[in-house]
C-alpha cells in the first residue's frame, strides 16, 4: 500500500472526531448536569460545569425521614435509593446469569447435539426476539401473579432473560456449530465425561463468546424500564430505572440525572472492561468453520 | 455415544430456554391473540363475550389506525435505515488500525453500553426540559418549531427517534465491526486488487460480504425501536401522544380499559414483523457444516 | 499393551454406508496403518475404535474386553488428532496432565510422567506456554506427548502429520517410528499418504469405499498387490496400467495392444492361460522399466516417444507414449532425453502384474 496523502488522513481524522463527539456528547452532557448545583443548572453554561459538586449524589442517599425540604410549596420526598441500588444489582446479576446458563445449554444442544429439526428450533427461538415484550404487559402481569411473584424481584428474573435469551442462543449455537469437534473429542478420549468436557474444556475455551453474550444480555436488560415499573410496584422494591421514573421530574431534575449516572457508570465500566472481549466473542460466533 | 441419547440430552438442555420463553412469551402472545377476539375489559359489568374479528374490523375502518400504522412502519423503517447507515460508517471507520483506535472504539461503544433505561430518561428530559434550565429556551424553541410543523407531540416523538438512532447506530457499529473481523482479510485484499474505486469496492465487495451481518443488525435494530417508544411512553405517563401503534395500544388498554381492541391493535404489527423475519432468515441462517 | 480385534465392523450413516464388514486383527505392540483416499472409511473405523462413533454392527475388542458399549474414557486409549486438538486455554503442561488428572493420578506422579514425556519429545522448555504460542511442529509434539503420558493400551493417530509442511512431516515421521520402537505400544494410524503408510506401518491396511482392499506388510503390498486399486495406490509415481489382449502366438502367450506388444513372462503364463483371447490389464511400475540395451530380450522391449522429462536429480521421470498408451518410466539420471526423442524401453519380466478387467483382482 502506498502512503496515504495528507488530505485522506485529515478526512479520516475529522470523521473520527465527528463520530466520537456524536457518540459521547449526550453522555457528557448528562454527566455535567449531574455535577451542577441548582444555581448553576439554571444560570450557568449548559455545556460546562464550573463548580463541580457531588451534592446531587449525596442527596440521593439521604434517607432521613420522608421528606428533605421544600421547593416553593412542594414537598420534596426522599427515595430509598440504596434499596434500589441493591435491587438493581440483584436483578441484573441474576438475570444475566440465568440468561447465560439457559442460553449455553440450549446453544450447546442446537449447535452440537443437533436434534432433528434443530434449525427450526433455532429459528423459532430467535423469532421470539421480535416480539415487543413491552406490549405484552397485561398477560405478563397475569403470569407473574399466577407464579405468586407479584411485587417480587424474582419476577424480573423470569421476564428479563427472555429479552436476551433468543439472541444469546443464536450466538452460542452458531459458535458451537462451527467449533471443531476434535478438542471436545480429545477430552472424551482423555478420560472426561461429556459433562466434565463441557465444564473443564468447552466452557473455558469459549470465554470470549460467553463474555459477548453476557455483555449483550446486560445491555439489553439494562435498557428496560417499562417492565420493571409494571412488575415492581412497591417503592422499596424498585430497580433504579423504575425508581427514577417515580421521581417528580419538575422538582428533582438534578437528582434524577445523578441517579442516571449512578446506575450508568457501573454498567458502562463493566461494558468497557469487556468491550474488546465483546467484539472478539461476536466475531468468534460469526466466523464460519473456524 | 448413542445418537438417541444425544437427542434426548438435547431436548433436556433445550427445556429451560423453551420453558422460559413459553411462560414469559408464548402465553402472553397467545393471550393477546385470544383477547383480540373478545371484548375483555376490566370495566365491563357483563361477562366477556367472544366477538370474532370485530375488533379488527373496527380498526380497519378507522383512519386514525391507518395513520398510526403508517407512522409505525415509517418510524421502524427510517430508524433502521439510518442506524444501519451510521453503524456501517462507524464500523468501517474502525476497521483499519490507527493510533488511538481503542479510544474511539470505546467512544462508539458508549451509547449502547450506557443503559438505555436511564439514558432515555436523561435524553428525553434534556430535549424537553421540565423546569427552567440554562438550555430550556433553546429546546423550547425547537419544540415549538417541530410541533408546529408536524403536529402536537411531534418533538417528543422526534426526540425518541433521535435517541433510538443514537443508541442503535452504536450497537450496529460494534456488531458490524465484529462482522468485518469475521470475514477473512484476503477477501478484502483481493478486492483491492480487483478495483481501484473505493466506492465500487464498497458496493461490490464490502456490502455483499457483510450481508448476513447487515441483515442480522437490521433485525436487532427493529426490536429496540419498539421498546424505546414504550419506555418513553411509560416514563411520561403517556405524554407522547404522537400516534404510533404500540403507544396507541397502551392508551386503549390502560386508560380505556379496552383490552380487546388494544390486543388487536398490538397484533396488527405481527404480519409486518413476520415478513421481516422471513426475509432475514433467508439471509443469515448459519450454513450447515458436514460432519467430517 | 493389547491387541485390537474388529469383527464384521459396519458403520452406516443416514445415507452412507461408510464402513463395510471390516475384519482386522491388530496384534499386541503392532503398528498398523490404515490408508486410502478420502472417504474410504479409514477415519470412521479409527473413530469407532476410539468410541467417538457408534458402531452400527459388528464388534470391537481391545485387549480381551469387548468395548462396543464403553464410552471413550473407559477404553484406555489415547488419540492424536489432525489439527492437534490442544486445549487452547491450558498451558502445555496442563494439556499433557489433563488425562492423568481425570484419572486421579497423584500430583507427583503426574509431574514425573509429564517430565518424562517432555524429555522424550524435547519440549521441556515449552511446558509453561499456551498452544497458540507454539509452531505447528511444536503443537504436534505436545499432542503426541499428551497421548504418551498416560501409557495407554493403544495409540490412535488420525492423520497427525497432514497439517505439517513437507520437511517437518518427514522428520516427525522418523520420530514417531523411533517413539514406537521405544514404547512398544499398539498403534493404529490413519493417513491418506501412502509414503507415510509404507514407512511407518508394521502392516498396512488399504481401504476404499468402506471395504478393506488388502492387509499386509509394506513390501508385500508393493510387490504383490491384491488388486488394481492397491497396485495403483501404493508406490509413487504410480504403476502404469495398459489394457491389452492376451493372444497365442508361436507357442507362447503375448499381451497385445496397438503400439505395445510384449511376451507374457513364463511366471504368469500359466495363470493367464484361461484369459486367452480376452482383455486384461497389464501393470508395470515406473521403476521396473529401463532404457533397452542390446542385451535385453526383444520380447520384453517396445518403442516409445518421449513427451515430458522430469529430472529429479537422483533419477529422471519420463512421460512416454507407446502408441496411444501413456507410460511413466523412472530411469537413471545419466539418461539424456528430450521432447519427441524416440526411445526403446524394456520391462522387468518378473515384475509385470496382470489384473482381471472385470474384478480388478490380480491374476
Amino acid at each position: 500500500m502506498s502512503p496515504r496523502p495528507w488530505w485522506r488522513k485529515l478526512g479520516h481524522g475529522s470523521l473520527l472526531l465527528v463520530a466520537t463527539v456524536y457518540c459521547v456528547f449526550p453522555i457528557y452532557f448528562m454527566l455535567v448536569q449531574s455535577l451542577k448545583t441548582a444555581q448553576e443548572d439554571v444560570f450557568g453554561n449548559p455545556l460546562i460545569v464550573l463548580n463541580p459538586t457531588f451534592e446531587n449524589f449525596e442527596e440521593l442517599f439521604q434517607q432521613s425521614g420522608e421528606s428533605h425540604g421544600y421547593v416553593g410549596r412542594a414537598l420534596r420526598r426522599s427515595y430509598p435509593v440504596l434499596d434500589w441500588l441493591e435491587n438493581t444489582i440483584i436483578v441484573f446479576a441474576g438475570s444475566v446469569a440465568v440468561t447465560l446458563v439457559v442460553s449455553l445449554l440450549a446453544g450447546y444442544a442446537l449447535g452440537r447435539l443437533r436434534p432433528p429439526g434443530f434449525r427450526w428450533w433455532r429459528r423459532l427461538i430467535f423469532a421470539s426476539y421480535v416480539v415487543p415484550h413491552t406490549i405484552l404487559f397485561v398477560p405478563l402481569y397475569q403470569v407473574i401473579v399466577s407464579l405468586n411473584l407479584e411485587n417480587n424481584l424474582l419476577a424480573l428474573l423470569v421476564v428479563y432473560p427472555t429479552l436476551a435469551v433468543p439472541f444469546c442462543v443464536w450466538i452460542f449455537s452458531a459458535y458451537f456449530q462451527n467449533l471443531p469437534r476434535a478438542v471436545e473429542e480429545s477430552a472424551l478420549v482423555e478420560g472426561a465425561s461429556r459433562l466434565t468436557a463441557f465444564f473443564r474444556i468447552l466452557l473455558p475455551m469459549s470465554k470470549p463468546v460467553v463474555v459477548a453474550a453476557g455483555i449483550f444480555a446486560l445491555g439489553t436488560i439494562a435498557s428496560d424500564f417499562t417492565l420493571a415499573s409494571i412488575l415492581l410496584l412497591d417503592a422499596h422494591n424498585k430497580t433504579i430505572p423504575a425508581g427514577l421514573a417515580t421521581m417528580e421530574v419538575a422538582l428533582d431534575e438534578l437528582l434524577a440525572v445523578a441517579g442516571i449516572n449512578l446506575m450508568a457508570i457501573p454498567v458502562v465500566l463493566i461494558c468497557a472492561v469487556f468491550a474488546r472481549g465483546y467484539v472478539r466473542g461476536l466475531t468468534a460466533a460469526m466466523v464460519e468453520g473456524a | 455415544m448413542g445418537r438417541a441419547r444425544d437427542i434426548r440430552l438435547a431436548y433436556l438442555l433445550l427445556a429451560p430456554a423453551l420453558l422460559l420463553l413459553l411462560t414469559a412469551l408464548a402465553y402472553p402472545v397467545g393471550w393477546e391473540v385470544w383477547t383480540s377476539l373478545t371484548d375483555l375489559s376490566p370495566v365491563n359489568d357483563h361477562p366477556t363475550s367472544f366477538v370474532g374479528l370485530d375488533n379488527y374490523r373496527r380498526l380497519s375502518g378507522d383512519p386514525a389506525f391507518w395513520r398510526a400504522a403508517a407512522n409505525t412502519v415509517a418510524y421502524a423503517a427510517l430508524t433502521s435505515a439510518v442506524k444501519l447507515a451510521l453503524g456501517l460508517g462507524l464500523a468501517l471507520l474502525l476497521a483499519r488500525p490507527f493510533r488511538g483506535r481503542a479510544l474511539v472504539f470505546l467512544a462508539i461503544f458508549l451509547p449502547w453500553a450506557y443503559p438505555a433505561s436511564v439514558s432515555v430518561i436523561g435524553w428525553y428530559w434534556t430535549l424537553s426540559p421540565p423546569i427552567p434550565t440554562a438550555y430550556s429556551v433553546f429546546m423550547g424553541n425547537m419544540k415549538y418549531a417541530v410541533d408546529g410543523a408536524l403536529g402536537g407531540g411531534a418533538w417528543a416523538f422526534v426526540s425518541v427517534t433521535l435517541f433510538n438512532i443514537w443508541r442503535g447506530s452504536s450497537f450496529i457499529g460494534i456488531f458490524l465491526l465484529a462482522g468485518i473481523n469475521a470475514v477473512p482479510p484476503e477477501l478484502f485484499e483481493c478486492a483491492a486488487l480487483e478495483s481501484k474505486s473505493a466506492w465500487r469496492r464498497f458496493w461490490l465487495v464490502t456490502v455483499p460480504l457483510l450481508k448476513p451481518f447487515l441483515a442480522l443488525a437490521v433485525f436487532l435494530a427493529l426490536t429496540t425501536a419498539f421498546a424505546d417508544l414504550a419506555n418513553v411512553w411509560m416514563l411520561t405517563a403517556g405524554r407522547i401522544v404522537y400516534p404510533v401503534l404500540g403507544t396507541h395500544a397502551y392508551w386503549l388498554a390502560i386508560h380505556g380499559g379496552q383490552f380487546g381492541p388494544a390486543s388487536a391493535l398490538s397484533l396488527t404489527l405481527a404480519p409486518f414483523l413476520l415478513a421481516v423475519l422471513f426475509v432475514l432468515f433467508r439471509m443469515f441462517d448459519p450454513p450447515d457444516q458436514e460432519r467430517a | 499393551m493389547a491387541q485390537v480385534m474388529m469383527k464384521d465392523l459396519n458403520k452406516k450413516y443416514d445415507e452412507v454406508h461408510a464402513v463395510k464388514d471390516v475384519n482386522l486383527h491388530i496384534r499386541d505392540k503392532e503398528f498398523v496403518v490404515l490408508v486410502g483416499p478420502s472417504g474410504c472409511g479409514k477415519s470412521t473405523t479409527l473413530r469407532m475404535v476410539a468410541g467417538l462413533e457408534e458402531i452400527t454392527a459388528g464388534e470391537i475388542s481391545i485387549g480381551d474386553r469387548i468395548v462396543n458399549d464403553l464410552p471413550p474414557k473407559d477404553r484406555d486409549i489415547a488419540m492424536v488428532f489432525q489439527n492437534y486438538a490442544l486445549y487452547p486455554h491450558m498451558t502445555v503442561y496442563d494439556n499433557m496432565a489433563f488425562g492423568l488428572k481425570m484419572r486421579k493420578f497423584p500430583k507427583t506422579e503426574i509431574a514425573k510422567r509429564v517430565g518424562e514425556a517432555a524429555e522424550i519429545l524435547g519440549i521441556q522448555e515449552l511446558l509453561k506456554r499456551k498452544p497458540r504460542q507454539l509452531s505447528g511442529g511444536q503443537r504436534q509434539r505436545v499432542a503426541v506427548g499428551r497421548a504418551i503420558v498416560r501409557h495407554p493400551q493403544v495409540f490412535l493417530f488420525d492423520e497427525p502429520l497432514s497439517n505439517l509442511d513437507a520437511k517437518l512431516r518427514v522428520q516427525m515421521r522418523v520420530e514417531l517410528k523411533r517413539l514406537h520402537d521405544r514404547l512398544e505400544t499398539t498403534a493404529i494410524y490413519v493417513t491418506h499418504d501412502q509414503v507415510e503408510a509404507m514407512t511407518l506401518g508394521d502392516r498396512v491396511v488399504v481401504m476404499k469405499d468402506g471395504w478393506i482392499q488388502q492387509v499386509g506388510e509394506p513390501l508385500e503390498l508393493y510387490g504383490h498387490p491384491a488388486n488394481r486399486f492397491v497396485a495403483g495406490f501404493i508406490g509413487s509415481p504410480s504403476m502404469n496400467f495398459v489394457e491389452m489382449t492376451v493372444a497365442d502366438a508361436n507357442g507362447a502367450l503375448w499381451a497385445d495392444t496397438p503400439g505395445l506388444r510384449v511376451k507374457v513372462p513364463p511366471a504368469s503364463a500359466a495363470r493367464l492361460g484361461p484369459y486367452k483371447g480376452q482383455r486384461v490389464t497389464l501393470g508395470i511400475r515406473p521403476e521396473d522399466l529401463r532404457v533397452a540395451t542390446g542385451a535385453d530380450a526383444a520380447d520384453y522391449s517396445f518403442d516409445t516417444v518421449v513427451e515430458v522429462v522430469e529430472p529429479l536429480g537422483s533419477e529422471i521421470l519420463l512421460d512416454l507414449k507407446a502408441g496411444p498408451n501413456v507410460i511413466v518410466a523412472r530411469v537413471d539420471p545419466t539418461v539424456r532425453a528430450k521432447h519427441q526423442d524416440k526411445m526403446r524401453l524394456s520391462l522387468h519380466p518378473e515384475r509385470v502384474h496382470f489384473f482381471d478387467n472385470k474384478t480388478e483382482l490380480a491374476i
